[in-house]
């Protein structure tokens, strides 16, 4: 199964819409509530981003005509990705996504070499003793040296599990 | 001034740290950039949480160091592999893979790195050449000039983005968008913060930056096929002797440095259409018995000298104006803000010296590149071998521990993870990110100098004409705009009439 080039523009100027449409919304409530939103150049907080906010608005609009009239067999827009192809992208994305949300709630420890193990797997590794070291490896080499080296402390979570190196 | 500012700034630079982490640099910039997909925006990106924590001119060290090496890196997957390990190197493999296809590789990889250190070292005498002068001049400009300048900067890089010159200008539209989030610098209003603590100073440009890149980046490179392989490489050894190669080729050398310089300047040209143009170039002036394409040292001496030649150019409108020639200038100048340097004319004038310490350790960065980088060469042959199932998520790990480091925020992680799907779809539509981090940069220069512009007006938007440099300026970006589209139609008729031939 593919999806063309075209409908990924869409996607584009559909969130680029959704952005628009956003400030607009913000500059109707917030901003006017806050009485920003009018007056001259130095209190008027509003017209800049309502300024590019509608030149954003002029130019997907000609971004989306364009595309209508563009001629189909030599242009870059009718190309093809295989939705085959974003599987691998989108667990990875996935994976990072949970990790993140589990680094706030278990802390760095418990959750980074579970995460790399899973994005090695994902990457074609088999699940082995040697992933899983390396995994390890790879994790307390970079919190040592983030610790040690630059006085970051990295997340705890709960149980605040730090490392006193 | 100017030996003033160097000597002011040989006292930062002169430190064990600045010269140890402009050592470093040079080295990780070489690892990233031979890497195929990273390369030195990459470089800088991810070391870029751990630079800000340093000194100033050891932080810059480290950073330009990393730009530097990562500029050259890419020539060593060119000629061994051969895929260039940044676009930088394309045009190096013209005639650096048939050189090691011949057996010279070794050869190869020393010319790359002796015409992109004395290419480096060319393009340095005109950054400081240049940019004082430029500084200089532009301490006259009042508000209306570095607004039209800002507009200016955008639409070069927009105008150039291989992609289009629409999406070009729609992306750093986005960026300026991105750069208003938070308070107000003249109301102290706050715009676009959702009633979130968080968002009170905007999201940070490392967050932003790293999310649209390097976590893009990483989502593409697990398309591949070939996650766990290992590249079959030999192991390449070159000699001091090389730099007696290069320099045997001393006008290539010097036309191919001087494009690469003047490419820099130019906000948006970068080094690809130096390297290229100076291939092109060299090419045409070549005699018939130099076969370019088949193993040419003069083709690797052109490429390599402009590529590198072109940071100290770009360099030249990043530090004297603040004004960004590509992406990886605008995360520099993002970290010289977050190190507390505006730059700008007023950098030359109140801290010559952080100015004169760039200025070092950009030179001393093109010496350890020769150095270092002759040396080492094995090690980065090494690095290629590492199979991508490993790097990806030291990459990944790296991104999150280096942001969550700036703010000790998970919120923070959570807008790389943002900024990271916002880049994916931007890529897969064919959209350049690097307009967007230029607009962010740009965003406040801008909306702050039109602001202060309308407010010393007596005639709004008049003010922009009325002033000769801005009035230039202005006709500079419609001239832009106009060449653009007119080279755009141009196009599309050409590959309508070859589409109607091919029928």
């Amino acid at each position: 199964m593919t999806i063309r080039k075209k409908y990924l523009n869409w996607l584009v100027i559909l969130f680029l819409s959704v952005v628009i449409a956003v400030v607009f919304q913000q500059i109707f409530t917030s901003m006017t509530e806050q009485g920003i939103a009018s007056g001259g150049p130095y209190d008027n907080a509003a017209a800049y981003p309502r300024l590019i906010a509608i030149l954003i608005g002029v130019l997907i609009a000609l971004q989306f005509v364009l595309s209508q009239f563009r001629s189909t067999e030599n242009d870059s827009d009718e190309l093809v990705v295989n939705i085959a192809d974003l599987r691998r992208p989108a667990i990875l994305l996935s994976i990072f996504a949970v990790y993140l949300t589990l680094l706030g709630i278990l802390g760095y420890h418990l959750t980074t070499t579970p995460m790399i193990v899973s994005v090695m797997v994902l990457c074609g590794m088999r699940f082995s003793l040697t992933t899983v070291g390396a995994a390890l490896v790879i994790s307390f080499v970079l919190a040592y040296a983030f610790e040690v080296y630059l006085k970051v402390v990295l997340p705890g979570g709960i149980f605040s599990l730090n490392i006193p190196w | 001034m100017l030996i003033d500012s160097i000597l002011s700034g040989y006292g930062l630079f002169m430190t064990p740290m600045a010269i140890g982490l402009t050592l470093l640099g040079v080295l990780f910039g070489l690892v990233v950039g031979a890497l195929p997909g990273l390369g030195p925006l990459m470089g800088i990106i991810l070391l870029l949480p751990v630079a800000i924590g340093l000194p100033p001119v050891a932080a810059m060290g480290f950073l330009i160091a990393i730009f530097v090496g990562g500029s050259c890196g890419g020539s060593i997957s060119a000629i061994l592999l051969p895929i260039p390990g940044t676009p930088l190197a394309a045009a190096t493999l013209f005639d650096g893979y048939p050189m090691a296809k011949k057996g010279r590789a070794s050869d190869a990889i020393g010319i790359a790195i002796s015409a992109s250190a004395i290419g480096g070292l060319f393009g340095g005498v005109v950054l400081i050449l240049l940019a004082p002068a430029l500084a200089q001049f532009a301490s006259n400009f009042a508000p209306p000039e570095y607004a039209a300048l800002a507009v200016t900067g955008l639409i070069a890089i927009a105008v150039i983005s291989k992609e289009s010159l629409l999406k070009g200008l729609i992306a750093g539209c986005f960026g300026l968008l991105i750069a208003t989030i938070g308070t107000d610098e003249f109301s102290t209003g706050y715009r676009f913060t959702f009633d979130s603590h968080h968002m009170l100073n905007g999201f940070h440009i490392v967050a932003v930056v790293v999310g649209l890149f390097a976590i893009s980046e990483m989502a593409y490179q697990t398309m591949s096929d070939d996650l766990i392989k290992k590249p079959e490489i030999e192991i390449a050894r070159p000699g001091f002797g090389s730099i007696f190669l290069t320099l045997k080729h001393w006008k290539n050398l010097l036309r191919s440095s001087t494009i690469g310089a003047f490419f820099g300047t130019l906000p948006g040209a970068g080094g690809v259409i130096s390297s290229f143009t100076s291939y092109a170039v060299a090419k045409a002036s070549a005699g018939p018995d130099e076969k370019y394409g088949e193993g040419a040292e003069g083709g690797v001496v052109a490429t390599e000298s402009a590529n590198n030649s072109t940071v100290g150019g770009t360099l030249v409108p990043s530090l004297a104006l603040g004004i960004p020639g590509d992406a990886s200038s605008a995360v520099l100048i993002g970290a010289l803000l977050i190190l507390g340097f505006f730059p700008g004319p007023t950098l030359f004038e109140q801290q010559p010296e952080i100015v004169g310490g760039i200025f070092l350790v950009y030179l001393a960065s093109n010496i350890f590149l020769l150095i270092a980088g002759i040396l080492a060469t094995p090690l980065f042959v090494y690095v290629l071998r590492i199979p991508k199932a490993y790097l990806i998520p030291i990459v990944l790990l790296l991104c999150c521990i280096g942001t969550y480091a700036l703010q000790a925020s998970v919120f923070d992680l959570f807008v790389m993870l943002g900024f990271g799907i916002v880049g994916i779809l931007f890529r897969a539509a064919n959209y350049p990110l690097s307009p967007i981090v230029i607009g962010i940069i740009l965003g406040p220069l801008l909306e702050n100098n039109l602001r202060r512009s309308l407010l010393i007006s007596d005639n709004g938007y008049w003010i922009f004409l009325d002033r000769p440099i801005s009035a230039i300026l202005i006709i500079v970006n419609i001239i832009l705009i106009a060449g653009a589209v007119w080279f755009a139609l141009r196009g599309k008729a050409h590959s309508n009439t070859a589409l109607m031939d091919k029928h």
